[in-house]
């Protein structure tokens, strides 16, 4: 929030806001042991897998990896600022085509498709939230939906990154210095986790964050004070955009093979609003936990209650979740503290 | 075989479902090393859009397991099929792949059902260098080129040359050459490549293609394309769709009194037991595409005593009831496992691929061998004709008559019956 924003508030009066500005401006953000923790923490489960030996525990590993990604996508405009968005595996998939075409057009590896698949993304989240300024609450929900649906529809008409067949990508079988495959789809989710988690913070702690947190309070208000709210919205859904498609691109490394049906699939939408939501939305650590528990628990359901049992029980676990902690673990934490 | 009664099975299969659930679980570790089985992983769609057929495939691949182990197994090891739900996501089948082989540490891997779930499964299995059994792909090696993927589906290695090849072999039956065809196909990879062999085949018998289009799997009303191939006035039509679709096309052309000489193509879902007592009579004279069906043509051994105890269990497991689709093969791909391992005397992956490249099996499915991309080496691609349904009665499709063979001319069990719509 501007400092004029901050004097406009003080003039009108209102409290709470005014009561919320020193709390928000007062601690510190540490941005440097966040990214030094980051990347201990992800040192160490390199460490540790590679030890442990064992290849499940990265594709495990990937499978949440992904979703932290995706959730704290979602978070940013979801969470600060309000905007549920529903097309999350419509912009994961145009990372993950723009990163088949890439690779179809210039024979272009993972990394430079990851970098273009979050520009194409980013650009497509720039175009959704300036189509969709006028759009709020549900609406804004619905014009995102229909975005998956277009896309969808576009990329089954489109021949040349295989269309409604589907596109193969032979992977190597080898990645130096990595021990597998694996392992290097593993360390570059990784590494998109951490950058995520990490913008996602500093958005939050940044005046973009604040002022997004005065679009979800109270959207005419923040105008009124002097919030650049257009202006806010179109990086809030630009950045959205682009992480989400970074999220996509190596999907079609990890499978090998990638259809409209798979990248278009309604889990990636409905887990990228669950995760945030169990875990916290509004806060950068809530979709990391959020992501964890699901994303560990369907991972887990999957490989030990082989039957359609295991999505009674996720089902179930997002219930009680909603239910019980209706503003997410953090919200519970912080109510209890 | 001795046959065995309901309650047997139920016991049996509840204490192989102890045994495997304590294997995954981890809770019965030493029993399982006890008996040392011989454990085979797969992935399979038991929830989800797949999951009709996921589940009757492994209720073949369970009757299998049963009826070996009853024989005291294979190489002297029981069997012991250790499986996951894919959910129909093939996001989760890398993951579930990777477990089977470096948690579970299973001795042979077979695949999910179908294309969309066995290619994600191939690097995993590709890396690791294992023989793979894959069910009902469609050209998934096409792109991977590995030489120990070997697939049990009747298409063979060239789906253009060969999958529609049947159809205009029936149509050649028609006491008036054909001049015209209309072609719909499902936008998807399956319905795109049958599409593509209709055209193909269409072209070569300068046969006039006077309707072609694709519609997204979304569509819900037929009408519209059977109106408009009804305009074109085409003598065969040639629809390539997965059940819903074809429930809708159906539906469609029997409201709107379409009665072209030959109806029908490569329609998936006509095969279902769900699909011939929804529609009955309407189904009279349509030409589709088929793997099995029980004509004296086809009555190879084993084949009737495997659905006789399929149909037993089917209705309790939920599943389609005939049995007539994929399950008759399903259990064939486990038996081709268990002759390669039964000639190759010990676990040995490189062995096992050798063996399936240069040996003949013989299954409750016929015989058949491999072709170097690991497809059937001579394709089967039935085409089949209703006749004679009078009612929603699914007995009718247990005897011979009912689902008449027309081509290949090797397994032709009866006459064409035209035009489509005329009672049957």
């Amino acid at each position: 929030m501007s400092a004029a924003g901050e004097r406009s508030v003080e003039a009108v009066g209102l409290d709470a806001p005014r009561a919320a500005v020193p709390k928000l401006l007062a601690p510190s953000p540490h941005h440097a042991l966040f990214w030094l923790c980051a990347v201990l923490l992800g040192a160490a489960l390199v460490v540790g897998l590679r030890l442990i030996g064992n290849e499940y525990g990265y594709f495990a590993g990937y499978f949440i990896l992904q979703y932290i990604v995706l959730s704290s996508a979602w978070n940013i405009l979801g969470g600060y600022a309000g905007y549920v968005n529903f097309g999350a595996a419509g912009f994961m998939a145009a990372g993950a085509y723009t990163a088949i075409a890439l690779r179809k057009a210039f024979g272009l590896d993972l990394l430079p498709g990851i970098v273009a698949a979050g520009f194409v993304a980013g650009l497509l989240g720039l175009g959704t939230g300036y189509l969709t300024l006028r759009l709020r609450g549900v609406f804004f929900s619905i014009a995102t939906l229909c975005l998956a649906v277009v896309l969808q529809t576009l990329i089954v008409n489109w021949d040349y990154v295989g269309g409604s067949r589907g596109a193969y990508i032979v992977r190597p079988r080898e990645v130096p210095p990595f021990v597998s495959y694996g392992e290097y789809m593993f360390v570059v989710m990784l590494v998109l986790a951490i950058l995520a988690v990490g913008i996602s913070r500093t958005v939050e702690l940044s005046r973009l964050g604040r002022g997004l947190q005065a679009i979800r309070d109270n959207e005419r208000a923040a105008e009124a004070v002097g919030v650049p709210t257009l202006r806010l919205k179109l990086i809030a859904t630009t950045l959205c955009g682009a992480l989400m498609g970074v999220a996509g691109a190596p999907l079609p490394y990890y499978s090998g093979y990638l259809n409209p049906e798979a990248a278009f699939s309604l889990a990636y939408a409905v887990n990228a609003i669950a995760m945030p939501l169990i875990g916290g939305a509004g806060s950068w650590l809530g979709p990391v936990i959020g992501a964890v528990l699901l994303g560990g628990l369907q991972q887990a359901a999957t490989v030990t209650i082989s039957s359609a049992l295991n999505l009674w029980i996720v089902g179930w676990m997002l219930v009680i979740f909603v239910a019980l902690f209706p503003r997410g673990i953090i919200g519970w934490f912080r109510r209890r503290a | 075989m001795d046959p065995f009664t309901r309650r047997q099975f139920g016991r049996l299969s509840l204490a192989a479902a102890i045994a495997g659930a304590g294997q995954v679980a981890g809770v019965f570790p030493a029993l399982a090393q006890g008996a040392n089985p011989i454990r085979i992983g797969f992935a399979m769609a038991l929830s989800g859009g797949l999951a009709g057929n996921g589940r009757a495939t492994l209720l073949a691949y369970q009757i299998w397991a049963q009826e070996v182990n009853a024989k005291g197994g294979i190489l002297g090891r029981p069997v012991q099929l250790v499986f996951y739900d894919d959910q129909t996501q093939p996001g989760l089948v890398p993951g579930i792949y990777t477990k089977l082989l470096d948690v579970d540490r299973v001795d042979i891997v077979t695949s999910p059902y179908a294309t969309a779930m066995i290619a994600p499964a191939m690097p995993v299995v590709m890396q690791r260098n294992v023989t793979f059994l894959t069910i009902f792909g469609a050209g998934v090696n096409e792109a991977f080129k590995y030489d120990r993927h070997f697939n049990m589906n009747v298409v063979g290695d060239d789906m253009k040359e060969t999958y529609a090849a049947g159809y205009f072999e029936v149509a050649a039956m028609l006491p008036t050459p054909p001049r015209s065809i209309a072609i719909a196909a499902a936008d998807n990879e399956f319905a795109q490549k049958a599409g593509e062999s209709a055209r193909y085949h269409a072209r070569k018998r300068g046969i006039r293609v006077v309707y072609d289009r694709s519609y997204p799997p979304s569509t819900v009303d037929f009408t519209p394309i059977i109106r408009a191939m009804q305009s074109a006035r085409p003598d065969l039509v040639f629809i390539a769709s997965y059940p819903p679709d074809s429930a809708g096309m159906v539906r469609a052309a029997n409201e709107l009194r379409f009665t072209p000489a030959i109806f029908g193509g490569g329609m998936v879902g006509t095969q279902l037991a769900s699909f011939q007592s929804q529609f009955g009579p309407l189904l009279n004279n349509l030409v589709t595409w088929d793997v099995y069906s029980p004509e004296p043509t086809m009555n190879f051994p084993g084949v009737a005593a495997f659905q006789a105890k399929y149909r037993e269990l089917a209705p309790r497991e939920q599943t389609d009831l005939l049995g007539n689709y994929i399950p008759p093969y399903a259990y064939g791909q486990m038996q081709a496992l268990e002759q390669t391992l039964t000639r190759v005397g010990k676990i040995d992956q490189a062995a096992m691929a050798a063996d399936m490249h240069a040996q003949e099996f013989d299954t409750i499915v016929g015989k058949f061998r491999f072709s170097a991309l690991g497809e059937w080496a001579e394709a089967r691609n039935l085409y089949v004709q209703f006749q004679g349904i009078t009612d929603n009665d699914l007995e009718r499709y247990k005897r011979p008559g009912a689902k008449v063979i027309l081509a290949p001319s090797a397994y032709k069990s009866g006459a064409l019956r035209t035009p489509y719509g005329a009672a049957g």
